[in-house]
């Protein structure tokens, strides 16, 4: 275990650790394209010079292997300078692209040159020109002029998906990222190298020119594709989310993710979700806030009492499965509670890398609540009793990527079987909307706009924050169970933790209390 | 509001002040029938004011040579504007030399503030402040300006040209 000083700090690092490995670990700031911790060393993009004690000239950080006693530095003038001309080195032949280019904001180049550039360009020659937007497959963009060849792309292919599509072609200031003739860039992992890729060289045809990246806000969640749970952090705005990269997690998913679980956003944004409650009965329909149509169905549950039957597919957190299955346990006192599992056959698949078969997010945690209450139940029993037209209430937790749920239309129909039908989803279903007879149908909130646990496929426990709010109106499956059971909800507003650090409250501190009697008790004066 | 009232001695002489008010307005009164010419005032609206051609009024979206947008869709404009009146939705342009253009350029002016930060913002002299800027509309008429208006409005006359044109800068080798 050599240790070594990086300026001025001391650390200790694990035998062969490269200069870069330990920054990182330091978490010092060091300029690099090539190096990337998910992949192998190149050592081409020559950014991330350091000065080491009792060596001449500054050595690249990503292929020098830490010895012990090492002092190492990055921060001299000297070396900003080195720095600075590299950066050079690597503009020589960059357009003067960044009003269009979809990385603008996000870029190394413009990091970098924030950082240590600043100077005006001296090349008296022309520059080089190669191939602007290239279509290398169905999902990525590439664009030559800008790409700094850190070829981290290339081992990308090579390492990680070992697809091998991209290599470098011609020589010297002609080279050029691409694929083989006829060959294209389609593998189940492409996006990545839109995400390692330093510069705007490949771009996501799908988030291409939508927005510009400073417009949006981001948040960490865990994917909800497949049982995986990938860390992911979402990006959205007001008008809804906009992209999905993934979040270097080594448990999970590594720095990876698939281009699959990036589509999942697809799903949550306006444009497909179920924005106000729905109530067909014999009378006509009506659409009412999802509250009221929650309310108006508990009266009919509560008749219903233990012949209710709940189904729940594995796309909702550990916490809100167990709210609905306690209501059901023990306020309606039945235990008709059915896991709806989409592939069955596919469950135990994988590809190697990231890609499961089971596409919830957290069907263990369902099994794992339904085991608590000493539920098991068979599907067949409940197709039985449902073509025997036995069920009078039927409640339905349904998928939120309904893509993945090739069984979905034929259900709905075995579903609409029963007297009443509550469909508690959250997104807009037409087939459910035909449906003859009573359907209660209750927006629900996706995965973004609530907090909550999935457990996935190891059976790692992985919290996540609510990212943001889409349809406001709609309830998570806790709130919908309260009110399914006649409760309310419970807010919780005077159990607010208060922010202000107890001891640290001045004595004449106006709290909220005294603030709100304020505003509402006394006039602010007269005239 | 709270009503002060001054009610010292002080107070009472203000006839001498009134006086020399009327005096000064008598003055100009008596100037302007004698010399009609020298007249501050203008006979607005028969009458108008020419300002500057630096006058920063209703916005112009400049054309290239070929009569297309000069407008990359950067959205710089938009980022820069303070009023966030300013609304651009961007494709994919045919040509891979231009590669990105607006399909819809709005700007909303009854929010603009005219501060001119749209044009500073703009990497390639696509949008300027023209000289126009009495632009009345009757009750409903449409002040968000789209594309159409704001680049081929009749008063252009075809186009206002930029002066960053990517045929010139390929050539140069930029
Ligand atoms: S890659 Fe970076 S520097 Fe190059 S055009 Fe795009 S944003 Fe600008
Ligand atoms: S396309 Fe991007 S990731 Fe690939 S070599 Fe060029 S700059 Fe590097
Ligand atoms: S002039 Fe100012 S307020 Fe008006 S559009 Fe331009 S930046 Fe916005
Ligand atoms: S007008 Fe200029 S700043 Fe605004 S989007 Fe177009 S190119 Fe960018
Ligand atoms: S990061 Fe070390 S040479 Fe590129």
């Amino acid at each position: 275990m050599p240790k070594c000083t990086i300026n001025g700090k001391e650390i200790e690092v694990k035998a062969g650790a490269t200069i870069m490995e330990a920054m990182y670990q330091l978490k010092e700031p060091i300029a690099h394209y090539c190096y990337h911790p998910g992949l192998s060393v190149a050592g081409v993009c020559r950014l991330c010079i350091v000065d080491i004690e009792g060596q001449p000239r500054p050595q690249i950080a990503c292929n020098t292997q830490v010895t012990e006693g090492m002092k190492v530095s990055n921060t001299s003038e000297k070396l900003k300078d080195g720095i600075k001309w590299v950066l050079d080195f690597h503009l020589i032949n960059h357009p003067l692209d960044c009003p269009i280019c979809d990385q603008a904001g996000e870029c190394g180049l413009q990091d970098q040159y924030m950082q240590y550039g600043k100077y005006d360009p001296e090349m008296a020659e022309k520059k080089v020109k190669k191939h602007k937007v290239v279509d290398l497959g169905p999902t990525v963009v590439l664009d030559s002029e800008r790409c700094i060849l850190c070829s981290r792309c290339v081992r990308f292919t090579e390492e990680v998906s070992k697809t091998n599509e991209l290599g470098i072609f011609n020589r010297g200031d002609r080279s050029e990222i691409g694929t083989a003739d006829g060959k294209l860039l389609d593998n189940k992992y492409s996006l990545n190298t839109v995400d390692i890729c330093p510069v705007g060289a490949l771009t996501s045809k799908d988030f291409r020119f939508r927005q510009r990246v400073w417009y949006l806000k981001d948040s960490e969640t865990v994917c909800n594709g497949c049982s995986t749970g990938c860390n992911v952090k979402v990006y959205f705005n007001k008008e809804g989310l906009f992209r999905v990269k993934p979040v270097q997690n080594d448990q999970v998913n590594g720095h990876w993710m698939c281009d699959e679980g990036r589509n999942t956003y697809k799903f949550v944004n306006s444009e497909v979700r179920l924005l106000k409650g729905r109530v067909s009965t014999s009378s006509g329909v009506e659409e009412k806030t999802a509250g009221a149509v929650a309310k108006q169905a508990s009266s009919m549950l509560k008749s219903a009492g233990s012949d209710a039957v709940l189904v729940l597919s594995g796309q909702f957190t550990v916490e809100e499965y167990e709210s609905i299955v306690s209501k059901f346990v023990n306020d309606f006192k039945s235990k008709k509670i059915y896991h709806w599992n989409n592939n069955k056959n596919q469950m135990n698949d994988f590809d190697g890398l990231l890609i499961r078969g089971d596409k919830n997010p957290n069907t263990k945690g369902l099994l794992k609540v339904l085991e608590k209450h000493g539920i098991s139940t068979s599907w067949s029993d409940l197709e039985s009793a449902l073509k025997a037209g036995s069920v009078k209430a039927l409640v339905v937790a349904a998928p939120e990527n309904e893509e993945v749920y090739a069984d979905l239309p034929q259900n709905i129909q075995m579903f609409s079987k029963a007297q009443n039908l509550i469909w508690l989803s959250t997104r807009k279903n037409q087939a459910l909307s035909d449906l003859k007879g009573n359907v209660y149908q209750i927006p629900m909130k996706s995965y973004i706009e609530k907090s909550g646990t999935f457990i996935n496929h190891a059976g790692l426990e992985q919290k996540f924050k609510r990212a943001t709010t889409i349809v406001s109106e709609a309830l998570t499956l806790s709130e919908a169970a309260d009110l399914l059971a006649g409760q309310e909800f419970k807010m919780s507003s005077t159990q607010i933790p208060n922010v202000l650090v107890e001891e640290k409250r001045r004595p004449d501190q106006v709290m909220l209390e005294h603030r709100k009697k304020n505003e509402f008790v006394f006039r602010r004066g007269t005239l | 509001m709270s009503i002060v009232q001054n009610n010292s001695e002080k107070s009472k002489w203000y006839l001498p002040g009134i006086l020399t008010g009327m005096g000064i307005t008598m003055k100009h009164l008596v100037q302007n029938l004698l010399n009609k010419k020298q007249m501050t005032t203008l006979n607005y609206p028969e009458e108008k004011y020419e300002y500057g051609p630096r006058f920063k009024g209703n916005h112009i979206l400049t054309v290239k040579q070929d009569g297309s947008l000069r407008c990359t869709a950067c959205m710089l404009c938009a980022t820069n504007c303070p009023a966030e009146c300013i609304k651009i939705t961007a494709s994919e342009h045919s040509d891979p030399a231009v590669e990105k253009f607006p399909i819809n350029y709005e700007i909303d002016m009854l929010r603009c503030v005219f501060c001119g930060f749209c044009e500073e913002a703009c990497p390639v002299d696509a949008i300027r402040l023209g000289p126009e800027w009495q632009t009345p509309g009757i009750s409903g008429a449409n002040f968000t300006y789209d594309i159409n208006h704001l680049a081929h409005r009749p008063s252009l006359k075809g186009g206002i040209l930029t002066h960053v044109d990517d045929q010139e800068r390929h050539k140069s080798g930029i």
